[in-house]
C-alpha cells in the first residue's frame, strides 16, 4: 500500500465499521422485522409478508399523520425561511453591537427543544390565557394548544423559534462570502436597495438557500421533540406527526413491526423530497 | 475484558457473597418508601441484597429490556395492558400454587386472570387505587350541599354551583389520558367488563353499547371550567387544592400531590354515582402495583423472601399510608380521612376493574375520547372506537 494513502484509510475504514454496525444494521433489521408481527418483546413472532404495507395504506391514522406533518413542515420551512433571511440581512448590516444580536439571535438552537418545548407549554396554558383574558381578547384567552384546529399553530410557533437560529448562522455565512466590491458598483450605477438584494444578494446566496431549505423541510418532517414537550399529537390525533406515531405505536401500543413498515415507507419519503429539492433548487444557483 | 464487563452486569452471587435481587418498579411516587423498606430488609437478611430501579418512563424501558433478554428479577406494575401482554409473552414465573397468594383478597386475584384471560397467576396484586370524583368538604359544607348518590342527584349539584358562579368540575383534558376517568366510572358501571370478552369474540360493538356513556360524559362537560383542554393533570391539582372548584374526577393517586400544594385542603372522595340507582353502584377500584417474578431467574426463592417481606402487615400498611392507596392483603384497612366514604365499597367487594385496561393500548383510547368530546359527536365516536379495535385486532 502506498505509505501516503494509508492515513486516509486510518480514518475510513473504522467510519466505515461503524456506520454501518449503528446506522445501516439496525435500518436493516428494522426492514426484517416489518415483514413480521413482532410486537417488540414477546419471543415468538411469524411472517406476515407484505400485511403490515398492505394495512398501513387502510389506516387513515397514519393518513392523517402525513398530512399534519407535511402542513406541518411546508408551512415551518417558509417562515424559517423568510424570517431567517430577514434576521440575517440586519446582522450583516453595519449596526451597533452587532456582535450581541448575533449572540442572542443564536440562544434558542442552544437549549434543548424538550426544555424549549415545556416552558412554551407553560406560557401557552398559564400565561398567555390570563393575557388574553386581561385584554379581552376572546381568542387568546384559552390555551391553543388544547383546541383541535389551533394547536399546530402553537407547535408552529415554537419549531420555527428555535429552527431560525441555525438557518440564521448559515445565511449570515452566505452573506460574508459576497465581495463588497459588487455592492459599490451597483451603487455608482445607482440602484436601490431592494433591486441589489433582488439582482446581487439573493442570487449569490442561492447555494445557502438551498442548503438551508432542504435541513429545514427535513428537520421539520421529523418533527419528535415539540411535539412530545406540547401537545403529545392531542388534542385526539390532531397534532401527531410521523415520528410520534411510530414511536407510540410502535412502543406504547406493542405494535413495533407495524410501525417498522411504516418507518420503511416514512425513510423512502423524506429521502425523495430531499433529493427532489435539492435537484430542484441548485439549478437556479449561479457561481461567481 | 467484555467477558468480564458483562458478566458483572447479570444478577447472582456478587463479590460480598451476597445473592443480588434487582427490583424494577414504575412508580416514581414511591421511590422513596421502597428505599426506606428495602433498607430494612437489607438490613435484616445477610444473604440477599435487594436493589430498586425506577427509570422514568418505565413501561417502556421493561420492554425493552425484555427484548434484550435482561429481565429484572422482580418486576411491579400496574395491572395494564402491558402487563397483560408481558404476561402472556411467557417470561413471569407461573406463582399459582405460591404460598404467597394466600393472604391476597381473591377478588384481585381473579381480577387479573379477566385481564390476561390465562388460567395461572403470574402476579401478586399489592396496592389498588380507585377512581370516583374528589370533592372539597369546606366548599360544600359553605354552599350547604350533600354528596350526590345518585347521577341526578350529580348533575343537581353541578348546576346549583354553576348557578351560584362557582366552578362544579375542574376538567384538565389537556393530558388525554385524564379523559378516560369518567369513562372507565361510566363504562365499567353502564356496560361492565364481560363487555370486552364478547367485544374479543366480535359479538358485540361499542355503537350497540356505549351511547349512554357517551351521552353523559358530554352532559358533564356542561359543568367545568372556560379552559376544559387547555389545563393539564398538574394545573388541576394546583387548582383544585386551592379550591378552585367544588370537585374533581380523579384517582386517589392525586390526593398525595394535591396536599403537596395544600397541605390543609379537606379532600373528600365518592365512588362515581353513574346511574339512578345509588345501590347498584361500584366503585371502580383497579390494582395500581402488583409483583411479578422473572421465569428465567436463578434466585425465585430470594425474590419471594422479599415479597412477602413487603407483603407483611405492618409493610404494606406504611406502603399503603404514604401512597394513599389500598390494600390487596386482607385485614389491612387505609384510615386516611379523605378515602373513608370509598371503604365500605372496598370491604363489601363492591368494586369493579378499570375498562381502559382491557382496550389493547395501540388503539389508543385516550385521544379517541379526548377528540369526542371536542368534536361532541357521538356516533362519529362510536364507529371510530369499533373501527380503532378491529383495525388493531385485524394487525395482531
Amino acid at each position: 500500500m502506498n505509505k501516503r494513502i494509508a492515513p486516509y484509510y486510518w480514518m475510513t475504514v473504522p467510519a466505515v465499521v461503524l456506520f454501518f454496525v449503528f446506522m445501516t444494521l439496525p435500518a436493516l433489521q428494522g426492514i426484517y422485522y416489518s415483514f413480521t408481527n413482532y410486537n417488540g418483546f414477546g419471543k415468538e413472532y411469524d411472517f406476515v409478508g407484505f400485511k403490515n404495507y398492505f394495512n398501513l395504506f387502510q389506516d387513515d391514522n397514519v393518513g392523517n399523520a402525513y398530512w399534519f406533518t407535511f402542513k406541518f413542515a411546508i408551512v415551518v420551512t417558509i417562515l424559517t425561511n423568510i424570517l431567517s433571511l430577514l434576521i440575517a440581512l440586519g446582522l450583516n448590516a453595519k449596526i451597533k453591537f452587532r456582535n450581541f444580536f448575533r449572540g442572542i439571535y443564536f440562544l434558542p438552537n442552544i437549549l434543548s427543544v424538550l426544555i424549549v418545548g415545556y416552558i412554551f407549554n407553560y406560557l401557552f396554558s398559564n400565561v398567555f390565557p390570563t393575557w388574553g383574558q386581561n385584554l379581552g381578547i376572546n381568542a387568546l384567552s384559552t390555551n391553543i394548544l388544547g383546541s383541535e384546529s389551533l394547536a399546530w399553530i402553537g407547535i408552529v410557533i415554537v419549531a420555527v423559534w428555535q429552527s431560525v437560529a441555525l438557518n440564521t448562522i448559515l445565511y449570515l455565512a452566505g452573506l460574508q462570502t459576497i465581495p463588497t466590491t459588487l455592492y459599490e458598483a451597483s451603487n455608482l450605477d445607482g440602484a436601490g436597495k431592494w433591486r441589489e438584494f433582488w439582482s446581487i444578494t439573493f442570487p449569490l446566496i442561492a447555494p445557502f438557500f438551498t442548503i438551508n431549505m432542504v435541513l429545514a423541510m427535513k428537520n421539520s418532517l421529523m418533527v419528535f421533540d415539540q411535539i412530545v414537550a406540547l401537545t403529545n399529537g392531542g388534542p385526539g390525533r390532531a397534532t401527531q406527526s410521523i415520528s410520534h406515531l411510530i414511536y407510540t405505536g410502535g412502543f406504547e401500543g406493542g405494535e413495533y413491526a407495524y410501525q417498522s413498515a411504516n418507518s420503511v415507507i416514512y425513510f423512502i419519503v423524506i429521502a425523495v423530497i430531499s433529493i427532489l429539492q435539492i435537484r430542484f433548487l441548485q439549478r437556479r444557483e449561479m457561481d461567481l | 475484558m467484555m467477558a468480564v464487563l458483562l458478566s458483572s452486569c447479570t444478577s447472582g452471587d456478587s463479590a460480598n457473597g451476597k445473592v443480588q435481587i434487582e427490583f424494577f418498579q414504575n412508580k416514581p411516587e414511591a421511590k422513596t418508601t421502597f428505599d426506606e423498606l428495602i433498607k430494612t430488609f437489607n438490613a435484616e437478611h445477610d444473604d440477599i441484597q435487594v436493589t430498586q430501579v425506577n427509570p422514568p418512563d418505565a413501561e417502556t424501558v421493561l420492554k425493552t429490556r425484555v427484548v434484550k433478554n435482561d429481565i429484572p428479577d422482580i418486576m411491579a406494575m400496574g395491572a395494564t395492558d402491558t402487563y397483560s401482554i408481558l404476561a402472556q409473552s411467557d417470561i413471569f414465573t407461573d406463582l399459582t400454587d405460591s404460598s404467597l397468594l394466600q393472604t391476597i383478597d381473591p377478588n384481585y386475584i381473579q381480577m387479573l386472570n379477566d385481564l390476561t384471560g390465562m388460567d395461572e397467576v403470574t402476579g401478586i396484586p399489592y396496592a389498588t387505587n380507585a377512581n370516583g370524583i374528589m370533592y372539597n368538604k369546606t366548599l360544600f359544607k359553605e354552599m350547604g350541599l350533600d354528596v350526590p348518590k345518585t347521577w341526578d342527584e350529580l348533575i343537581a349539584t353541578a348546576q346549583k354551583i354553576k348557578d351560584a358562579g362557582e366552578i362544579p368540575f375542574y376538567f384538565t383534558y389537556k393530558d388525554d389520558w385524564q379523559t378516560s376517568l369518567p369513562f372507565n366510572a361510566l363504562a365499567s358501571n353502564l356496560v361492565g367488563i364481560d363487555f370486552y370478552q364478547e367485544r374479543r369474540d366480535n359479538k358485540v360493538t361499542f355503537k350497540e353499547k356505549y351511547r349512554e356513556v357517551a351521552e353523559k360524559q358530554l352532559e358533564l362537560m356542561k359543568y367545568g371550567h372556560g379552559d376544559n383542554f387547555g389545563k393539564a393533570y398538574s394545573d388541576g391539582n394546583r387548582a383544585f387544592a386551592n379550591g378552585e372548584a367544588f370537585m374533581y374526577i380523579q384517582g386517589t393517586w392525586a390526593i398525595s400531590e394535591i396536599r403537596k400544594a395544600n397541605p390543609n385542603v379537606d379532600i373528600g372522595f365518592f365512588p362515581f354515582p353513574t346511574g339512578n340507582d345509588a345501590s347498584e353502584i361500584k366503585l371502580v377500584n383497579g390494582i395500581d402495583s402488583l409483583f411479578t417474578i422473572a421465569e428465567d431467574t436463578p434466585n425465585r426463592e430470594q425474590a419471594e423472601t422479599f415479597i412477602a417481606f413487603l407483603l407483611e402487615p405492618e409493610n404494606i400498611g406504611r406502603y399503603i399510608d404514604e401512597q394513599t392507596l389500598f390494600s390487596a392483603v386482607e385485614g389491612v384497612k387505609q384510615d386516611d380521612p379523605a378515602v373513608q366514604e370509598l371503604m365500605p365499597y372496598i370491604e363489601q367487594g363492591k368494586v369493579i376493574d378499570f375498562p381502559d385496561h382491557y382496550i389493547p393500548a395501540a388503539v389508543q383510547l385516550n385521544s379517541i375520547v379526548q377528540s369526542f368530546l371536542q368534536n361532541q359527536n357521538i356516533d362519529n365516536y362510536l364507529d371510530t372506537l369499533d373501527k380503532e379495535w378491529d383495525k388493531v385486532a385485524n394487525r395482531r
